[in-house]
Order: C-alpha cells, then sequence, then structure tokens
C-alpha cells in the first residue's frame, strides 16, 4: 500500500474510532493529535494503540514508544509501515 | 421534607430549553424519541464518547448546574444506563476473542457513567450514587435524597434520572406485547388494547432541604411491588391519610399509559379521590420507559410553578384555581408503583 493512500486509511480509521467530527482531509499529517492539533486525551491514546493492535497487528507495550508513535499521522504511518504484521 | 428548586427535562417534547407543551409531537416508527438539543455547554471532547443517555442526562444537567452552585452530592436514577453501548462493548469481546478491547462503551453503558460524568465535570467529590430499580429507579433516588437532606440539613443535591430505548429493550419488550405501533396519539388513551408507546428522556432536579427560593417540595414518596390492584388503593388511602391529613390533592398526575391492563390500577386510585381532583395524563408525551416518572415529576413542578397545564393533559379537569397538592401516581408494568405527593412551595 502506498504512503499516501495508508495515511487516508488511517485517518478515516481516526475517525470512526474516536467518533470525530471531521473529515480525513481535515486531519493534516503533521498536525499534533494530542494537545493543541486534533485535542485528543488519554483515553483516546487507549483506543489508537487498540487500532493499531486491531488492523495492522502492531503491539505497542511500553508506554515510552507509544508517546513517540502517536505524535501526528506522519509518524504513526512511518511505524505501521515498518512493523506492521497485517 | 425535600424541596426542588431548579428542574430541567428533555424529553420527546419540546421541554428543552425552552418549554412548549401546547403542541403534541407525535411518535415516529411508534416511538417517542427525546428531541436532543445541541448541547453547547458540553466540550466537543467529551461529547463525542458519550453515549444518548449520558449525553441526554448531563445535557439536562449541565443548564441547572450554571446557576445551581456548590452541591453536596449527585444522586443518579437509570434503570437500563446506556444498553446499546454494552451490547457494542460485549460484541467487542466476541469479535477480537477477548483480546484488545476499548473502554469506551463499557464505560459509557454503566448505570454510574451520568453521576461520574457530572462529578468530573463539576470537580465534586460528594455523595455519588446511582439507583438501578428498575421502574422505580427514580423513586429510590428521590427517597435517598431525602434522608441525605434529613440528615444534613441545609445539603444541596443534583438528582436525575436518564433511560433512552435502545435495540435490546425495544426487541424484547415488543415481543412482550408492551408495546402497541401508534403512530399517532388520537387513540392513545382510548384504543382498548395493551401494550403503550416506548418513550425516553432525561429529567434533572435541584434538590434541598431549604423552603426558600424552592419551586415546590415533596412531602412524602412511598414505593411498593404488588400485582394487587385492591392492595394498591388501600396502600394510597394510607398514604394520604398520613401525608395529607386534612386536605386532599388537587390533582392526580396520573401515569396512565394506553395500556388496557394497567388500567385498573390507575382507576382504582382515581375513584379513591373526592370529586373535584383533577387528573393529567402526560404518557402520551413522553411514552412509557422504567424512570418517566422522573418526567411526571417535572410536569408537576411545571404544573406547580405556572399553575397552567395544556388541555391535551386533562382527563378530569381540576375543580380548583389554584393548583396546591399534586398527587403523582405511575406503574411499571403493573408490579412497580409509586406515589408522590407534591405541594406547592
Amino acid at each position: 500500500m502506498e504512503t499516501a493512500e495508508l495515511k487516508e486509511n488511517l485517518k478515516k480509521q481516526i475517525i470512526q474510532f474516536l467518533n470525530l467530527s471531521v473529515t480525513p482531509a481535515e486531519i493534516k499529517d503533521d498536525e499534533p493529535l494530542f494537545g493543541e492539533g486534533l485535542g485528543l486525551d488519554s483515553i483516546d491514546s487507549i483506543e489508537l494503540i487498540v487500532l493499531l493492535g486491531r488492523e495492522y497487528g502492531i503491539t505497542i507495550q511500553d508506554p515510552k514508544e507509544g508517546r513517540k508513535i502517536l505524535v501526528d499521522i506522519n509518524t504513526m504511518v512511518a511505524y505501521i509501515e515498518q512493523h506492521r504484521t497485517k | 421534607m425535600l424541596f426542588i428548586h431548579q428542574y430541567a427535562c428533555i424529553s420527546a417534547q419540546d421541554s428543552f430549553p425552552e418549554v412548549n407543551l401546547d403542541a403534541v409531537i407525535a411518535p415516529v416508527d411508534g416511538k417517542l424519541f427525546a428531541r436532543e438539543p445541541a448541547y453547547d455547554g458540553i466540550p466537543k471532547g467529551t461529547l463525542r464518547r458519550m453515549s444518548k443517555p449520558v449525553r441526554m442526562a448531563i445535557g439536562a444537567a449541565s443548564v441547572l448546574l450554571k446557576t445551581s452552585g456548590r452541591l453536596d452530592g449527585i444522586i443518579g436514577a437509570t434503570a437500563n444506563a446506556g444498553m446499546d453501548d454494552c451490547f457494542r462493548f460485549l460484541q467487542q469481546i466476541i469479535q477480537y476473542e477477548e483480546g484488545l478491547l476499548t473502554p469506551g462503551n463499557f464505560v459509557q453503558s454503566t448505570p454510574n457513567a451520568m453521576p461520574a460524568q457530572v462529578s468530573m465535570m463539576t470537580q465534586n467529590h460528594g455523595y455519588n450514587m446511582t439507583h438501578v430499580h428498575l421502574g422505580l429507579a427514580f423513586e429510590n433516588a428521590l427517597i435517598d435524597a431525602s434522608m441525605l437532606v434529613d440528615e444534613h440539613p441545609g445539603s444541596k443535591y443534583l438528582l436525575g434520572t436518564v433511560d433512552d430505548i435502545s435495540a435490546y429493550n425495544y426487541n424484547i419488550n415488543r415481543l412482550g406485547g408492551w408495546y402497541k405501533a401508534l403512530n399517532s396519539h388520537g387513540d392513545f388513551y382510548n384504543a382498548g388494547t395493551t401494550g403503550s408507546i416506548p418513550g425516553e428522556g432525561a429529567a434533572m432536579f435541584i434538590v434541598s432541604s431549604e423552603k426558600s427560593g424552592s419551586i415546590a417540595g415533596i412531602t412524602a414518596a412511598e414505593t411498593l411491588h404488588t400485582e394487587d390492584a385492591a392492595l394498591v388503593v388501600d396502600r394510597l388511602q394510607t398514604f394520604l391519610s398520613l401525608h395529607l391529613p386534612n386536605e386532599v390533592p388537587d390533582l392526580l398526575l396520573s401515569g396512565e399509559n394506553g395500556d388496557q391492563q394497567l388500567l385498573p390500577f390507575y382507576e382504582g386510585c382515581e375513584q379513591l379521590l373526592p370529586p373535584g381532583t383533577g387528573v393529567l395524563r402526560y404518557k402520551h408525551l413522553t411514552g412509557e420507559f422504567p424512570t418517566a416518572n422522573a418526567l411526571g415529576l417535572w410536569f408537576g413542578c411545571y404544573i406547580l410553578q405556572h399553575q397552567r397545564f395544556p388541555a391535551h393533559m386533562v382527563k378530569v379537569e381540576p375543580g380548583v384555581e389554584k393548583l396546591r397538592h399534586i398527587l403523582i401516581y405511575n406503574n411499571f408494568k403493573g408490579l412497580q408503583h409509586s406515589f408522590i405527593l407534591l405541594s406547592g412551595s
């Protein structure tokens, strides 16, 4: 899967998992997911970790690792491309 | 005595934020769905995670919390809580073979989600309780609040209830014969058939022991479980002689719901009351659900405060102009009964 296509799919999945009222086009690739950007919080981070596991077969067990991955769409996609098992 | 200072309700009618009870809003597909507002007072990040019942409860509560001041606790009531979210969570367990589960649906499905959410939003660390006694959940919450204000004079609580039409409950109750297919109110009480219309809603009250500034006061509330209509009438007679010994109610606010099976209970109570006692009904506005009587109390507060009611609620016109005492009688499925005596402040 091309990176652009993966980004588009990931945005759709995030919107669906987190019940966000935005469109994929409104989520910028380098926009922070937490705090100022999309405004996600700690409960959402759990949802995102579960999303990575269910959709891409990625298990994140170290919270410090999670903080580096769940920064923005770019960092998530880069990690998915390297570690996905499905 | 428990005094009601503020009240709000999200229902199938125009009851929130402005109240207009003159125009009756009809069921859709045989269901009286709540008319949900835009929920401007709830942060969007919080709102997107809320299940429908939590959303309705918080929406109704938030308007009261703006002016309620410090609360000593939050007392909630629900029969079913977020049943749809509960089933989504259970589906996840099956779908992902008890593996990766997210907490959102589970958190939103629990009965105490509403009082807990209010507690977090208001940073209230006081008493926090949810009553789940099916058709008497609200009445038990109300009795809890009464006991608390008796024990702690001057204390103030948010008392509220919510239930919604979930697919699960609707299907079970429809198969059980508790619903009939009606898309207008014309035949609601006179169809001569069994079953009612499913409804949903949230009602919230700020209650305290302080009479000053209150809208109405609850003199007494009583619950009982029985299928015996004669016993209900007998208990009502005792209830009135104990709590309204030298007067009579001006109005009976009846939970009659169009189900002919349950009519003997309501008619028995009506016949006990002297001529001149008015009888109003509200289930054609709210539909039937386990905590619908909280909306009955909301109607009682509205009627006492404004001294008016729409003509479509009237079964028997009251004989007095100034309404002071309202008796609210409701039963759920002919088994769980409650009497609430409400008086103007």
